[in-house]
């Protein structure tokens, strides 16, 4: 006889009875998830955000597919049938190499070609910053940031403003001015553009790697070294294998950014018919073709998709990498020798290059009355705050000129309304996405709210005309109000705005806000005395990333504003537009001062590293 | 505070993963002193927090007394915020922007008692547990032993009738979390509070508990007082989970049974004929002995001879590591022992201190009788 044994009690007999039913299962979870404000406010924001993100982008993608308003003669179906007329004149049609295919070869050439560039010079820099004894390298790693900092067409203009040659009308470029004629492949098209969009996003580079450098936990390397690996060895097998996921994703990112960029192929590209994407889209859509926009939109939409999905998994590759050592993290340095110097001096050229050089050409630029001549009486303050000047229009300096301050008035207002609603919608998102007990809605929160970001502004921006430039059921139409340019700003930010607010929250943990529970709070008490003062930095830092990058957005606006509505950058623009150089040049400046002083406010404020607002 | 009963209670994440928690029966009686003990991820901490209502349950009830606090059932849930508990989280959750005084306070001022009566409420509290001269920092100027002692106060502030602890001595060294012990002990019997107790630590239930309940893997080993739980593990789970060093289990039922299995098997099924379907049994380390001279061995122990293959000072008692060919032992002797690694020595177990496990891994508990009365004769 087996023996029964004392703890194997026979089966509670009510098992089936406790087993509850789905019926039970859903009341019980409804009556927990109802009984807080969080899943309301949960469902509020994911219906705002369906219709602010989600529904333009199945907008633009249907009007690729549908036929367009002028084209029902044409293609003998009515307004909205489905079509493939669109599809075919962009991938298929004799056209289709002016409006797609050769802007994309011109992407992707510039895209591969600022990518190899600022992975050279970044790379190098990287090294020279976290791993070597190079003179002045806290400095460095803050001023190489920089360029970043700065709009990217802003290098642009300085480009033109000491390359631009007799092909374009207007003042000549320094250049020009002193009689040496550049040719057109050094002052417009790829070559300009490759290398500005390189200066522009090395910092990226700086940044990721620099910092996956700094975190190497350097007892990996010791260990090769102990057991014999000679410097160059630990660098190739040990060191790289190891950053690669790193390198790849700056790469990524890098590509990612070159796909939307608009300002500097706009300007540099236009005069010798020089197109990307973006460019062609931009045209398309300033020519009413909304079908093809709405294709060459879908496939701007779709080649970002694809990119940040292949960054996703890279993200997801790196992990399996952590190499961030407690102890070990990387603190040594590489003596440079008589190399320390030409270190310092290859540092400096950058900066001077990426920086120095285009602030200052611009700044003269606005000082100067006839370009590159530097005689004391051709200097002037008129492009400034002069009067009475002798052109057609814009008779006083840029200061005076009430369009400035209306520009300036449109920035701050549309620009600082949009981030104070996105950094607090951002903290809502972050909020429900970590605690509502409704996995699907906090699921959907963080994707849709996350969309923009795959999608280029400008083609976001086509969006956003193709939805709201009719009026739709309540919706009026919108084209030409600073609403349609909140909207699509807050959409365009929500990214950001709700990563910084699911970061936030995550790090913030759920136990203090439990501990308030638990002592008695109720959700408005613990919002108010726990949430929102503890998270008032990252509040703070929410709302002043998206203005700056806000600030320093062209895209959107570019496509989304009209004259009534210009902001700072499109002001800028229209300038450059009707060749007021010097007052361009003065706007762009304005622009990037205030771009760079909010940028270190942010940092002081949060006493973060600007690593983790790279994506604004 | 009244019973708390846990009836069948259940909690898994998501459809279609294991049940972190699944079917627990718990009584907690008023006054008690529990700890829920088990490895990482048994589900001692989801326990805890479904009892606080941190964690929705996925089926059966909790009730306190008579009053029904969750049920899937019947589609009840009372919300953290109104059951009237504390909890200290393991990372004590202090509020990092009030000062010490304030995240006392915070639960006196949601319940809108006067001024006078709060001031004088925090006063002691902050006495009892020395934290009164901290009281306008801020939690990040304090150290870990302090941050912990202000996470209880902001409990005891409000004098819950029932204390949960999240594990809250795991962040303290040795010497502040055997100071820490003995003020939950001087709490629990001042406040004469409830405190149910999460950890992983056996000496820490060991020491401070009336009841210990044992989890693995969601579902409740044992409860027990501390010295039924050590004595008459229920399984071999909580037999080889609790105790230092482990107790050594000889594996009965495997086709290739070690020698000294062998013996084991032989020993008693030659004394004990009606023991049937034993799968293995525990012999604690302290209960063996050991002997180089064969005849003092005790009569009618449980024995054998193998190698001394490692002599391991603990500071005032020593592990000694026995191996024959295929097997090895663990026993602990609190004299200096005078034997030389590699040199052969007899061992030996007295019959009432073996603990016989079936098949299934559950204790025969009739062994227990048989056994004890094998050794009184």
């Amino acid at each position: 006889m087996a023996l029964i044994s004392e703890a194997a009690k026979a089966p509670p007999a009510t098992d089936a009875v406790r087993q509850p039913t789905a019926w039970q299962g859903w009341r019980y979870r409804a009556k927990v998830a109802s009984r807080e404000p969080t899943t309301l406010i949960g469902l509020l924001t994911a219906l705002l955000f369906t219709y602010l993100i989600a529904v333009p982008i199945v907008s633009i993608v249907l009007d690729a597919v549908r036929v367009q308003f002028g084209h029902e003669r044409r293609l003998g179906k009515d307004i909205g049938d489905l079509t493939t007329y669109y599809l075919d004149r962009v991938f298929m049609s004799p056209v289709s190499v002016d409006l797609f295919w050769r802007p994309l070869f011109n992407t992707l050439t510039v895209a591969i070609g600022a990518i190899l560039l600022s992975l050279v010079i970044g790379g190098i820099l990287a090294w020279l910053i976290s791993r070597t004894d190079m003179f002045g390298r806290r400095w460095f790693a803050t001023a190489l940031i920089v360029p970043y900092m700065l709009p990217a067409w802003t290098f642009a203009l300085a480009w033109t403003t000491l390359f631009k040659n007799r092909t374009v009308g207007g003042q000549p470029g320094w250049f020009e001015a002193m009689g040496l004629t550049p040719p057109d492949w050094v002052a417009y098209g790829r070559f300009p553009i490759t290398i500005i969009l390189a200066l522009h996003y090395t910092p990226f580079v700086l940044l990721l790697f620099g910092s996956a450098l700094r975190r190497f936990d350097s007892q990996l390397e010791d260990s090769a070294r102990i057991l014999g690996a000679r410097r160059y060895q630990v660098a190739l097998k040990i060191i790289l294998p190891l950053m690669r996921p790193a390198l790849l994703s700056s790469m990524v990112l890098i590509f990612a950014k070159c796909l939307g960029e608009f300002g500097v192929p706009y300007v540099l590209g236009l005069p010798v018919k020089f197109e990307v994407l973006s460019t062609s889209l931009f045209r398309s859509i300033a020519s009413r073709q909304t079908g093809v926009a709405g294709v060459v939109a879908a496939s701007i939409m779709i080649i970002g998709i694809i990119t940040l999905m292949i960054d996703a998994r890279l993200v997801r590759e790196a992990r399996r990498f952590v190499t961030v050592g407690s102890k070990g993290s990387m603190n040594r340095q590489n003596r440079l020798g008589n190399m320390r110097l030409a270190a310092t001096v290859f540092a400096a050229a950058i900066f001077v290059l990426s920086v120095g050089l285009p602030l200052m050409t611009l700044f003269l630029s606005t000082v100067m009355k006839m370009p590159a001549r530097f005689t004391l009486d051709n200097f002037t303050l008129d492009y400034w705050i002069g009067t009475n000047l002798n052109t057609v229009a814009l008779q006083t300096g840029v200061l005076l000129s009430p369009d400035l301050w209306s520009a300036a008035k449109n920035t701050l207002t549309i620009v600082g309304l949009a981030s104070l609603t996105s950094g607090i919608l951002g903290l809502l998102v972050g909020y429900v996405v970590i605690r509502t007990p409704v996995r699907a809605l906090s699921v959907y929160l963080r994707q849709v709210t996350f969309l923009p970001y795959l999608v280029p502004g400008i083609a976001f921006a086509a969006a956003y005309l193709s939805l709201f430039a009719v009026p739709r059921g309540p919706m009026p139409a919108l084209y030409g109000t600073v609403t349609i340019l909140v909207l699509a700003l807050i959409a365009d930010q929500m990214p950001y705005a709700s990563r910084a607010g699911i970061s936030a929250m995550t790090q913030l943990g759920k136990e203090p806000e439990e501990a308030a529970q638990i002592a008695g709070a109720g959700w408005f008490r613990r919002m108010i005395s726990i949430v929102i003062p503890i998270q008032k930095g990252s509040l703070v830092t929410g709302v002043l990333l998206p203005f700056i990058s806000g600030i320093k957005g062209l895209s959107l606006f570019v496509i989304l504003a009209v004259p009534s509505t210009d902001v700072l950058t499109t002001y800028s623009l229209r300038l450059v537009d009707y060749h007021y150089t010097q007052a361009a040049n003065a706007v762009v400046l304005m622009i990037a001062a205030i771009a760079y002083l909010g940028t270190l406010a942010a940092q002081k404020l949060t006493k973060t590293n600007l690593a983790e607002g790279l994506g604004s | 505070m009244p019973t708390i009963n846990l009836n069948g209670a259940q909690k898994n994440y998501g459809v279609n993963s294991a049940n972190a928690v699944s079917d627990l029966d718990l009584e907690i009686r008023d006054g008690e002193f529990m700890c829920l003990l088990g490895p990482s991820g048994c589900g001692k901490t989801t326990t805890l927090r479904m009892i606080a209502g941190l964690e929705n349950l996925s089926g059966g009830e909790i009730r306190i007394g008579e009053r029904v606090v969750d049920s899937v059932q019947e589609g009840v849930f009372v919300p953290p915020e109104k059951r009237e508990m504390g909890l200290v989280f393991q990372s004590y959750a202090l509020w990092p922007h009030m000062t010490i005084e304030r995240n006392t306070d915070f639960g006196l001022r949601l319940r809108k008692l006067p001024k006078a009566e709060r001031e004088a409420r925090v006063e002691q509290v902050m006495q009892a547990l020395d934290i009164a001269k901290y009281r306008d920092r801020y939690p990040s100027q304090l150290s870990g032993g302090q941050q912990q002692r202000v996470a209880l106060a902001r409990m005891l502030a409000v004098n819950p009738g029932v204390l949960l602890l999240d594990e809250p001595l795991s962040n303290l060294d040795a010497r502040l979390r055997l100071e820490m012990r003995a003020e939950l002990k001087r709490i629990h019997k001042e406040f004469k509070t409830t405190i149910v107790f999460v950890t992983h630590d056996q000496w820490e239930a060991m020491t401070l508990a009336t009841t210990i309940a044992v989890m693995n893997n969601g579902t409740l080993q044992q409860m027990g007082t501390p010295n039924e739980i050590y004595d008459r593990p229920a399984n071999r789970f909580v037999a080889e989970f609790v105790g230092s060093p482990p107790i050594n289990i000889l594996e009965l039922d495997t086709s290739d049974m070690t020698d000294i299995a062998r013996e084991a098997a032989v020993f008693l099924s030659a004394r004990h004929p009606s023991l049937k379907g034993i799968g293995a049994i525990g012999i604690r380390p302290e209960a063996i002995g050991y002997t180089a001279d064969k005849a003092q061995i005790p009569p009618g122990s449980f024995g054998g001879e193998m190698i001394v293959t490692g002599v391991l000072p603990t500071g005032g008692s020593w592990i000694l590591e026995l191996r024959s060919d295929n097997n090895t032992l663990f026993l602990t002797t609190s004299v200096l022992p005078r034997v030389e690694p590699g040199s052969k020595t007899h061992f030996y177990a007295e019959t009432s201190a073996l603990h016989v496990f079936d098949k299934t891994g559950m204790r025969i508990s009739e062994a227990d009788a048989l056994l004890r009365a094998a050794a009184i004769n």
